[in-house]
């Protein structure tokens, strides 16, 4: 079991899940990667590099999305 | 101070800051003003037709001539997004698409030292306090409701369009009074 601060609450993932990307976390959230920024304990995290991005226990990860309108 | 986009928002936030007595917006959008943008767009009937840029610079030279306006006509992408804003000591993200928005963001933490703040989630009316400003992290502060797109929500109202776009504003002046010390 391994545990991830996903925008700033504590969520379990299964150790089986691992090694876990942000893109598989997006698609765990149903979220479009197209219009999420993402930062790994305070760093970004660019959108072509959500694949080979592998998450660990503790880190901590802010999904920013953007919706339309402006 | 840059400006990306200057619809709904950045036509705002220009406005604000130019009264603000902000010394030099750096303001870039590739778009004409027509017709349904003057139902929340700081623009006149007599400038529909008329390129974006040129008509904000106009309108700000008449509330503040002091202010000097670097105005790009162009396409913001990855490649020119640090060349179009490398004066800036903060970045507006004023766009109305999603992608859009996202890839302007992530370009400025990832290529620049500026600090960016951006906006999503105003679409609508009512609900004027579902409107927040947030500091996401040291560089990065996040304006809106964050759920309310035009998407699904189907309506953009000057008010509560203009709700995200003075949070935004006001986000700029706290960070440059406070922290950045121009």
């Amino acid at each position: 079991m391994a545990i991830l601060r996903v925008n700033g609450q504590g969520r379990e993932f299964a150790a089986e899940m691992f090694p876990l990307t942000v893109s598989d976390l997006l698609g765990k959230l149903r979220v479009d990667a197209a219009t999420v920024v993402a930062e790994v304990d305070g760093q970004i995290i660019e959108r072509d590099k959500f694949a080979l991005t592998k998450l660990h226990d503790g880190q901590s990860i802010e999904l920013v999305r953007f919706v339309p309108g402006g | 101070m840059g400006i990306a986009g200057l619809g709904g928002l950045g036509s705002n936030v220009a406005g604000a800051l130019a009264r603000a007595g902000i010394g030099k917006l750096i303001i870039a959008d590739f778009d004409d003003v027509e017709q349904d943008n003057l139902n929340r767009q700081q623009y006149f009937i007599d400038q529909v037709g008329r390129d974006k840029v040129d008509c904000i610079k106009e309108n700000l030279a008449r509330i503040n001539p002091r202010v000097y306006v670097e105005g790009h006509r162009v396409k913001l992408d990855a490649e020119n997004i640090p060349q179009v804003f490398a004066q800036a000591d903060v970045i507006a993200e004023c766009f109305d698409s999603a992608r859009l928005k996202q890839m302007l963001v992530e370009t400025v933490l990832s290529r620049m030292s500026a600090p960016i703040v951006s906006a999503s989630g105003l679409a609508g009316y009512g609900n004027s306090n579902a409107i927040r400003t947030r500091r996401i992290s040291p560089r990065l502060v996040l304006v809106g409701d964050g759920e309310s797109g035009i998407d699904t929500v189907k309506l953009l109202t000057a008010a509560r369009v203009g709700v995200a776009a003075m949070h935004q504003a006001n986000a700029i002046i706290e960070l440059i009074v406070d922290e950045i010390k121009v």
